[in-house]
């Protein structure tokens, strides 16, 4: 109600004072009657009435000014000032607002990011219930879970609301004339429900659907929907064909589309489809599969889940000691899990870009003292018409509240392109597609502006309207240069640092490219081709098809060799197994660890991985074989070969005992970033989902691509082909984080450099300027000309080497934190520190350089003659 | 006029208007002024220098609800009545004075003692 009133009052303003003055005047004519009635003459009533009431306008003002409009109409005749002695000087404007558009630019642009992928929730409802769940076994580095087994936790727990698992495969769909590659995902029941997601269209599953031999279906995801069925409204009922030979197609009708939102658990998931837990495969309690999702009960904490499925694990340990008695789960909450490894990355680069802001915002600082340095005239007059200082102040500061909103509004339309920056740089960072300009980031940039304004303005507010009356009308100001060369010295340090962070990690990404990797990248294609878990139910049969695939390829011109792996060489990926020797180990010695690798016999040859002893394996009748590493053999077989040697992984039901055949030399295969670490290979055409084919090509690999998809569409017509992209290619996709952040800060260090650079210029001509008399007369008196540019480039260094100096000390503060994303370089690289201050001291160099010329070129008979 | 003049205690002047209006009656500004002189016998003088400043920010905190009518001179005038807040507002105000008044009876007891 009140503030209604005031608003009123503040829309029409002229009203108020209308009713005002009726309500005064109202008020002298019962006076004046009353006053008649006591016996004045009507003039003499009229007086003492008026008399009475005090002085009108006075009343009238007095009334006013309890209102919000006189304070707002004070502050926007502030903005009008302040916006009308800006548009005098348009390139002190300009200067200022495209750096705190920089400045606040930058930083709402990685907070927009920061925003999406960390802070915001999941795209589920109450996302903070839901988490991942696995099953450990210290004997191998396995995170599915049995069916039976997630099926006894969601039965037993009292924690969750429910637990459900999924796992998933690429298809072809072969309605079309080509097979198209699906992602599909298998779920367990209570899928929909513990994302707490319904289909946009259509339904759920029904129960008779996710038991075995129930009636097929399936969910298609908005993008299939959009991208096939041209989002018809009634794809309900109609079928997608699904099977690995032309003829034996099966057909599955779609039963409901889900919400684009829905991406889980792949980005580009396209289908959803039922995994029964009651299928005979599926009973066996070794057998394990799903990925495990859960939703905990309302205020349950994750600890108390942790325990509780931690005592009904321990109790299914004792019903089934065999399968169960070495197991725990592990529950780890989705997001943490989702958005967990970029975290340290996001968080470095909004330190950077608060650095930068820094910056800019020492920099206005600094032109703001200039600027107001030079108004001491315009202050002073201020003053002795009766300004009081708060309102000199305000008035000061309305100009820096023009120049941040402007900055900020500019450096808005800098952040609303970082969503596609980032997806340029980095597709794989997780919820990109979540990352765009909101109110909450427009509130952000504004609060960044705000922040500005009184970083910014409240130093040139207070230092100069502290003047006095008598000094302000004269144009001695030199005082001020000491404040102002500091900045600048604040600027020139942070920037340094920033490039010594952004050079640390430039050095460390040159590093990777030149790491010898121990296999040759170059030339290399892989692709994968879909096909389904069930194969796997006969190894020998997939073993021979991919075999037939492999002669099919090599009998291609240009294509050199072929191989099959489960993995991809220089992406890090990590499968450690525990391995006993049929030998016979001392307790005393270590346990075998090592990473495993499952491949084909040809991988060696075709990624040029050297046999050092021994001979290459070959797939063998009645036995498994493998190949070692030389890490592998020198850690674990010191004073003996290890070829001959029956090596066995416990828990492996594939393979269970293998005898390596030869030692090969050692490469990096979990990571180009990673040491070499003890490997073994089993040499094994292993034909699942997510087997990579790995071709090496005589030419440019590339151009071999749509020969290698015909091939295999003659010989598969069945099947699709995905990812087909060189090798080098899958394995900098792999380092997109790391060139994300280095390429980033790269900017921002150059955009600090940059704006470093501007505050030395900026401040070293000022100080020419204010000291144009001074040099007019030395050179009059015969100064040289070199003498007065060594003076003031000497000044301009001497701040920068102090700048550099204290920029080294917070480098080596601030690159420690970054010290686990380095590679092959260390924290204090001393190259990287010396170029960094040589780029700071050249371009400072320059930057004072040029305004030291002029004053140097001033005609000392001009400059005398105009003050 | 001829009355001692005797200015309204600062603070004071919010407490008499909202007494002024509990009767419900809907008052203009002269009249309220005229309302306190003839109920204080005329020792108490509401300067209107301060009364129309005071109605307006009683207004617009919502104690008060004004609007325009005729007099039975058939003058324009603004009429104020109170509101529910500016009821309980009173209610408050009366405490504080009868505090302050109690507290000050009680130091000028002790000053005569």
């Amino acid at each position: 109600m009140s503030w209604l009133g005031r608003l009123r009052n503040l829309l029409r303003p002229s009203r108020l004072q209308h009713e005002l003055n009726r309500e005064m005047s109202f008020h002298v004519q019962e006076r004046i009657d009353d006053l008649q009635a006591e016996g004045l003459t009507r003039e003499d009533a009229t007086r003492a009435a008026r008399l009475q009431l005090g002085n009108y306008t006075l009343q009238v003002e007095r009334t006013r000014d309890m209102d919000i409009h006189q304070r707002l109409e004070n502050t926007l005749r502030n903005l009008r000032v302040a916006a009308r002695a800006l548009a005098k000087s348009p390139g002190f404007t300009a200067t200022v607002v495209a750096t705190l558009a920089l400045g606040i630019g930058a930083n709402t642009a990685v907070f927009s990011a920061i925003y999406a992928v960390l802070l915001r929730p999941l795209p589920f409802p109450h996302a903070e219930q839901l988490v991942t769940l696995g099953q450990v076994n210290p004997k191998m580095r396995q995170p599915f879970v049995a069916p039976v087994r997630l099926s006894d936790w969601n039965r037993l727990n009292t924690t969750f609301q429910a637990i459900t698992g999924y796992y998933s495969q690429d298809e072809s769909e072969t309605s079309g004339e080509l097979p198209e590659r699906m992602t599909r995902a298998f779920v367990a029941p209570r899928f929909l429900q513990v994302w707490g997601v319904a289909p946009q269209i259509g339904r759920d599953f029904a129960p008779a659907e996710e038991h075995f031999g129930g009636p097929s279906a399936v969910l298609i995801s908005d993008r299939l929907w959009r991208r096939r069925f041209n989002a018809d409204p009634n794809v309900v009922g109609q079928k997608l064909h699904f099977g690995l030979s032309r003829t034996g197609a099966v057909a599955v009708p779609i039963i409901g589309v889900m919400p684009a939102s829905f991406q889980f658990p792949l980005r580009n998931v396209d289908l959803w489809s039922t995994s029964p837990e009651d299928a005979p495969f599926a009973r066996g309690r070794e057998l394990t599969w799903y990925s495990g999702v859960g939703r905990l009960k309302p205020r349950v904490t994750i600890d108390q889940a942790r325990a509780n499925l931690a005592a009904v694990q321990s109790a299914l340990g004792s019903q089934f000691p065999k399968t169960d008695a070495q197991l725990t789960p592990d529950i780890q909450p989705l997001k943490e899990v989702t958005v967990g490894g970029v975290r340290r990355s996001l968080w470095l680069l909004f330190g950077s870009v608060s650095l930068l802001l820094l910056i800019a915002c020492t920099n206005v600082t600094a032109l703001l003292l200039s600027r107001a340095a030079a108004r001491q005239p315009e202050i002073a007059v201020r003053f002795s018409l009766g300004a009081t200082r708060a309102s000199v102040m305000a008035h000061l500061l309305a100009e820096v509240f023009i120049l941040a909103v402007s900055g900020a509004a500019l450096g808005l339309l800098l952040a609303a392109a970082a969503a596609s920056v980032f997806r340029t740089l980095a597709k794989s960072l997780p919820r990109i597609e979540e990352i765009g300009l909101d109110w909450r980031i427009l509130v952000y940039s504004l609060a960044c502006a705000m922040i500005v304004t009184l970083a910014c303005g409240i130093l040139p507010a207070i230092r100069n309207t502290r003047t006095n009356l008598a000094r302000g009308t004269r144009t001695t100001v030199v005082g001020s240069n000491r404040i102002q060369l500091t900045l600048v010295g604040v600027q020139v340090a942070l920037a340094v640092t920033l490039l010594a962070a952004a050079g640390l990690l430039v050095r460390s990404l040159d590093q990777l490219g030149r790491v010898s990797p121990g296999f040759e990248p170059d030339r290399v294609l892989t692709f994968q081709i879909s096909s389904s878990w069930s194969e796997t139910a006969d190894l020998r049969a997939g073993m021979r098809r991919i075999n037939r695939i492999l002669d099919g390829l090599r009998a291609l011109p240009g294509v050199d060799s072929a191989a099959v792996a489960y993995s991809i060489p220089g992406v890090p990926t990590q499968f450690q197994v525990e391995l006993t020797s049929d030998q016979g180990r001392a307790e005393t010695e270590p346990k075998i660890i090592a990473e495993g690798r499952t491949v084909s016999p040809g991988y060696f040859a075709t990624l040029r991985i050297p046999v050092l002893a021994g001979e290459t394996c070959r797939e063998e009748a009645n036995i498994y074989t493998m190949m070692v590493n030389r890490a592998f053999a020198n850690t674990y077989f010191r004073d003996s070969s290890p070829i001959g040697r029956h090596l066995a992984q416990t828990g492996n039901i594939y393979i269970p005992n293998s005898v390596v055949r030869g030692i090969v030399g050692d490469a990096r295969e979990a990571g180009l970033d990673r040491e070499p670490v003890p490997t073994v290979y089993w040499c094994f055409t292993l034909s699942q989902p997510g087997t990579r084919f790995i071709v090496r090509t005589r030419s440019e690999p590339r151009l071999m691509s749509e020969t290698i998809r015909r091939a295999i569409h003659d010989l598969e017509p069945a099947r699709s082909v995905f990812e087909l992209m060189p090798l080098i290619g899958q394995i900098s996709d792999a380092y997109a984080e790391n060139r994300l952040r280095t390429i980033l800060l790269a900017f921002f260090a150059s955009a600090a450099t940059l704006l470093a650079c501007v505050g030395l210029y900026g401040t070293i001509s000022y100080i020419v300027n204010v000291r144009k008399r001074e040099v007019g007369l030395r050179l009059a008196l015969g100064a040289m000309r070199t003498q007065i540019i060594g003076q003031f480039l000497s000044q301009g260094l001497m701040v920068s080497a102090l700048g550099c100096m204290a920029g080294i000390g917070l480098a080596l503060a601030f690159t420690r934190l970054i010290s686990n994303m380095l590679f092959g370089v260390s924290p204090t690289d001393l190259m990287t520190l010396t170029s960094v201050v040589t780029i700071i001291l050249g371009v400072s160099i320059a930057a004072s350089l040029i305004p030291a010329i002029r004053a140097a070129r001033l005609e000392p008979m001009q400059v005398l003659r105009d003050e | 006029m001829g009355t001692r003049k005797n200015d309204i205690l600062q603070g004071t002047l919010v407490l008499l208007v909202l007494k002024t209006l509990t009767s419900g009656k809907k008052l203009h500004g002269y009249a309220i002024t005229a309302h306190i002189q003839r109920l204080s016998d005329q020792l108490l003088r509401v300067e209107e220098g301060s009364l129309y400043p005071a109605l307006h920010r009683m207004e617009q905190d919502g104690w008060l609800r004004a609007e325009w009518g005729l007099t039975e001179k058939n003058r324009e005038a603004r009429f104020y009545s109170i509101t529910s807040k500016g009821r309980k507002q009173l209610a408050e105000e009366q405490e504080n004075w009868n505090r302050l008044t109690e507290g000050v009876a009680r130091v000028m007891r002790g000053a005569i003692a």
